[in-house]
C-alpha cells in the first residue's frame, strides 16, 4: 500500500519540515519520502490542501470500558473514535471490570488491540482493584505493556500508599498519574463549590480538594525522588505548585482536559448531566488561569478523559448521572474553538511531543525513514458536532450541536490509515 | 393575567409579577375556603398525579386537598428511595403515568434539580414540591403569604431564615422570593450548616450569633434541624445546637420587640424550637399550615392554564 499526502503543511518543531508544504510518501507505514513535489505511482492520493500534518497525537487517559463495561465503548469503537479524533496512541484507565491490576488484564488490552489503527496502551492499576489499599503487581505489568500507572477515576487517597507507589516504579521507570482529588473534602459535592452550586442548590465540592492534592503529591514526589503526573488540574493554586515543583527540579508534569479550557459552572444552570464531569467545572477565573497555563507552558499535555456512557447513565436526575464526558472526537476542535490565538505548533507540542516525551514511547517525527505516525487536521474548518455520529459506542457530549472551529481529517498509523475523505 | 412559566421548578425562574400573581390568587381562595361549601369545580376533568420519592406527610396532604377543593382527580405515588435503586428510572416511572393520561405532576425527589430534569423530557404541567437541597417553591410561597398577612408587606421587611441553610430546600425558595420582593434577608446558624458562598450567591446577610440575628429580624423563618440528612458531622450533638440555636419563650421576651416565628414543620420541640416558642401568640406556625393550601391551590390553578372558573 502506497499513500501520497500532497502538499500538506507540516507542523513538527521536531523535524527539519517544520512549517513548510511537502508532499509525503508513505510505504508498508514508513515514510518513504518528503518532498516540496513527489511525483510518484500511489493507490491512495489525499490532496493536503488546507491540511496540517503532525506527528501522531497521544491520549494519555482514555475510558474504553473494555472488558466489563462494553455497552460503553469497546477497544473497537474506541479505537475508531480515537482515530477520528486524530490520536494514534491511546492510553486507557484500568477502571474497568475486572480492573486492569495484574499481567493477564494488560496483557488483554495488549492482544486484543492490536489491528487496530490505533495503539492502546494499558495504564496499570497502582492498587489492587484501584481500591487504594495494596500495591498491584506493577512490575509485571510493566513488562506485559502498561504504559502509566494509576489509580484511573479513583486518585488514591493514601498517602503512605503513594509514598510506597512512588517509590516501587522507579525500579522501570515509571510514571504515576494521578487525578488530585482529596475525596474527603466535599466528599458528597456534585460541582465545584461557588456561587453557582449555591444557586442551584446542588451540593458542592471545594476547589481545595484538588489543591490539598497536589501540594501533598507533591511533596511525596520531592522525597521519593520519583515521577507524577497529575491530570484534569483546573486550580490556578494547583498550578502555582506544579510550576514550583517544576523549578525545583522536581518530575512533577501536569494535563489539562479540553472541556476544562471550554466550559465553567455557569454552563450547568440547566442541570445538563453531560456537563457532569470529574474534576468538575470551574468559573471563568479558573478557566482563563488554564488558559495562561497552556502558554506558558506550565501545562503539558492534554488529556481527553474520554468517559463514555450509555443513554441510561446520563438521561436521569443530575445526582445519579455519572461523571464524565465522551472526548475523543472533539479534542481538537475544543481546544482550538477556545483558544483560537495558540499556534498549532504549541498544541501539537501538547497533543504529542510532550506525553511521548514524559511517558518514553519513541518519538514520532515527520522525517524521511521514520514509521508513519501522522495527524492530519485542518486548523481552519469549522463543523457543527453531532454527537450521532461519533465513532464512539456513546455519544454523551455537552459539545452536541455546537458549531466549533478546527477539524481533524485522520491518521496514519503504520500500514493503518484512517482519513476522511 | 398568566404565570411566565409552564411549570413551578422553582422561585428562581419565577418574576415578581409571577410571585405577586399567585399571591393575590391564593388570597381569593383563601377567601373560598372560608365558604361552607370549600369546594370549586375549577380543576374538573384534570388528572393529577403526586409523585413522592421522598416521604412527606404534610406536603403531600396540603396538595391532595389543595386538588380536591379544585375538583382535580387526583392519584398519589410513594415511593421509598431513589427510582434507581427501585429499578424504574423516573422518566420510565413518569412516562407510565402520564400514558394514562395525567396533566400534572406534582413532585418531591432528594435529588436536586429531578423536576427540571422532567420537565425536558415531558409534555406535562411540573409542580415542585421539594427538590433535594434546592428548592420548595410553594413552601416559600406560602410562608410569603403568611408573612404578608400578618405583616401587610414584604417589601422592608426583615427576615431572617434560622438553623441548617446548608440542606434546606425551604431556605433556598425563601431567599430568592424574598429577594424578589424587596425585602432584607439574613441567614443564621452554625457555620458548617451555611454555605460558603451564600452571601455572594444571594447579596444577603449572614450571622453565626442567635441573638444578634433576632435582634435584627422582624420575622424569624427556623428551620427543621434535619436528623435524617446528618451523615456528615456538622455539630456534635442536638443539645448543643438547640444550646446554642433553639429558641424559647424566654429568649423572645429578652428582646425589645416582638418578632414573628415562623417554621415549615414537622418541629422537632425542644431543638430548634421549644413548645412555649412554637406556641405563642407570636407565632404563624398554623397559619403556614392553613395557608399552604390556598397558596398551593393558586398554584395549580394558575398552571392548569386557568381552564374553569374560580367560582
Amino acid at each position: 500500500m502506497v499513500l501520497l499526502i500532497q502538499q500538506a503543511y507540516i507542523t513538527d518543531p521536531s523535524s527539519p519540515f517544520h512549517e513548510s508544504r511537502q508532499d509525503i510518501l508513505i510505504e508498508s507505514g514508513i515514510i518513504k519520502d518528503i518532498q516540496p513535489r513527489i511525483d510518484a505511482r500511489a493507490d491512495q492520493v489525499i490532496d493536503g490542501k488546507g491540511l496540517h500534518g503532525s506527528p501522531g497525537w497521544v491520549d494519555i487517559f482514555a475510558q474504553f470500558a473494555d472488558p466489563g463495561y462494553e455497552y460503553k465503548e469497546t477497544l473497537e469503537t474506541g479505537a475508531a473514535a480515537a482515530a477520528a479524533g486524530g490520536y494514534t496512541d491511546v492510553f486507557v484507565v484500568p477502571n474497568t471490570k475486572p480492573v486492569i491490576d495484574n499481567k493477564p488484564q494488560t496483557e488483554y488490552i495488549r492482544h486484543k488491540s492490536k489491528g487496530l489503527p490505533v495503539n492502546i496502551y494499558p495504564i496499570g492499576a497502582v492498587s489492587k482493584g484501584a481500591e487504594g489499599k495494596d500495591l498491584a503487581e506493577m512490575y509485571d505489568m510493566r513488562a506485559s505493556g502498561a504504559i502509566a500507572f494509576s489509580d484511573g477515576l479513583h486518585p488514591i487517597q493514601s498517602a503512605g500508599l503513594l509514598m510506597k507507589a512512588l517509590q516501587y516504579v522507579k525500579a522501570f521507570d515509571g510514571v504515576i498519574i494521578q487525578i488530585p482529588d482529596d475525596k474527603t473534602v466535599g466528599a458528597n459535592g456534585l460541582m465545584h463549590e461557588g456561587i453557582v452550586s449555591t444557586r442551584l442548590g446542588l451540593p458542592g465540592k471545594p476547589m481545595m480538594a484538588e489543591e490539598l492534592l497536589v501540594a501533598r503529591d507533591i511533596k511525596l514526589v520531592r522525597y521519593t525522588e520519583s515521577k507524577l503526573h497529575f491530570t484534569g488540574v483546573t486550580s490556578p493554586r494547583s498550578l502555582e505548585y506544579i510550576r514550583r515543583a517544576k523549578e525545583a527540579g522536581l518530575a512533577v508534569t501536569c494535563s489539562v482536559t479540553p472541556y476544562h479550557l471550554f466550559f465553567t459552572d455557569a454552563d450547568l444552570q440547566e442541570y445538563d448531566t453531560n456537563l457532569k464531569v470529574y474534576p468538575p467545572l470551574r468559573t471563568a477565573t479558573e478557566v482563563s488561569a488554564l488558559k495562561k497555563a497552556i502558554l506558558d507552558g506550565t501545562i503539558d499535555c492534554i488529556a481527553s478523559h474520554h468517559q463514555p456512557h450509555e443513554f441510561d447513565s446520563k438521561v436521569l436526575e443530575f445526582e445519579y448521572a455519572k461523571n464524565g464526558m465522551s472526548g475523543l472526537e472533539t479534542t481538537y476542535a475544543a481546544l482550538r474553538t477556545a483558544m483560537p490565538e495558540v499556534p498549532e505548533s504549541k498544541w501539537v507540542e501538547l497533543l504529542s511531543i510532550n506525553p511521548r516525551k514524559i511517558f518514553g514511547l519513541e518519538p514520532a517525527s515527520l522525517q524521511k525513514g521514520a514509521k508513519a505516525s501522522i495527524t492530519l487536521f485542518e486548523p481552519d474548518a469549522s463543523a457543527t458536532i453531532d454527537a450521532k455520529q461519533f465513532k464512539s459506542k456513546s455519544n454523551n457530549s455537552a459539545f452536541n450541536g455546537k458549531t466549533l472551529t478546527g477539524k481533524v481529517r485522520g491518521i496514519v498509523n503504520g500500514v493503518h490509515t484512517s482519513i476522511t475523505p | 393575567m398568566q404565570l411566565s412559566v409552564k411549570h413551578l421548578l422553582g422561585i428562581r425562574d419565577l418574576t415578581r409579577q409571577d410571585i405577586q400573581l399567585i399571591l393575590d390568587t391564593a388570597t381569593e381562595f383563601k377567601e373560598v375556603l372560608q365558604r361552607p361549601i370549600k369546594k370549586v369545580p375549577s380543576l374538573r376533568d384534570v388528572t393529577i398525579v403526586n409523585l413522592f420519592y421522598e416521604n412527606s406527610t404534610r406536603t403531600r396532604i396540603s396538595f391532595e386537598l389543595a386538588e380536591k377543593r379544585l375538583s382535580a382527580d387526583t392519584i398519589n405515588f410513594t415511593a421509598s428511595g431513589s427510582s434507581v435503586s427501585k429499578g424504574e428510572t423516573l422518566l420510565d416511572t413518569v412516562n407510565n403515568i402520564l400514558s394514562m393520561k395525567v396533566d400534572m405532576v406534582v413532585m418531591r425527589h432528594s435529588a436536586s434539580g429531578a423536576p427540571h430534569f422532567l420537565a425536558k423530557h415531558i409534555p406535562a404541567a411540573i409542580i415542585n414540591a421539594g427538590d433535594g437541597i434546592n428548592e420548595h417553591p410553594t413552601q416559600g410561597l406560602l410562608d410569603a403569604f403568611s408573612m404578608r398577612e400578618r405583616l401587610g408587606r414584604l417589601e422592608g421587611l426583615k427576615v431572617a431564615i434560622i438553623g441548617d441553610i446548608m440542606h434546606s430546600r425551604v431556605a433556598m425558595s425563601n431567599i430568592y422570593l424574598l429577594k424578589k420582593m424587596g425585602a432584607e434577608v439574613m441567614v443564621a446558624g452554625p457555620p458548617t450548616l451555611i454555605p460558603k458562598y451564600i452571601q455572594e450567591a444571594f447579596d444577603i446577610r449572614v450571622e453565626y450569633n442567635l441573638r444578634k440575628a433576632l435582634e435584627w429580624c422582624d420575622v424569624a423563618n427556623v428551620l427543621r434541624i434535619q436528623l435524617e440528612r446528618q451523615n456528615q458531622v456538622l455539630f456534635s450533638s442536638l443539645r448543643e445546637y438547640s444550646l446554642a440555636y433553639g429558641i424559647n419563650k424566654r429568649l423572645l421576651d429578652s428582646l425589645n420587640k416582638e418578632v414573628v416565628i415562623m417554621h415549615p414543620g414537622p418541629i422537632n420541640r425542644g431543638v430548634e424550637l421549644d413548645s412555649d416558642a412554637a406556641d405563642s401568640k407570636q407565632s404563624l406556625i398554623l397559619q403556614q399550615v392553613e395557608n399552604g393550601v390556598a397558596v398551593r391551590m393558586a398554584a395549580l390553578y394558575l398552571l392548569s392554564g386557568g381552564r374553569g372558573s374560580m367560582n
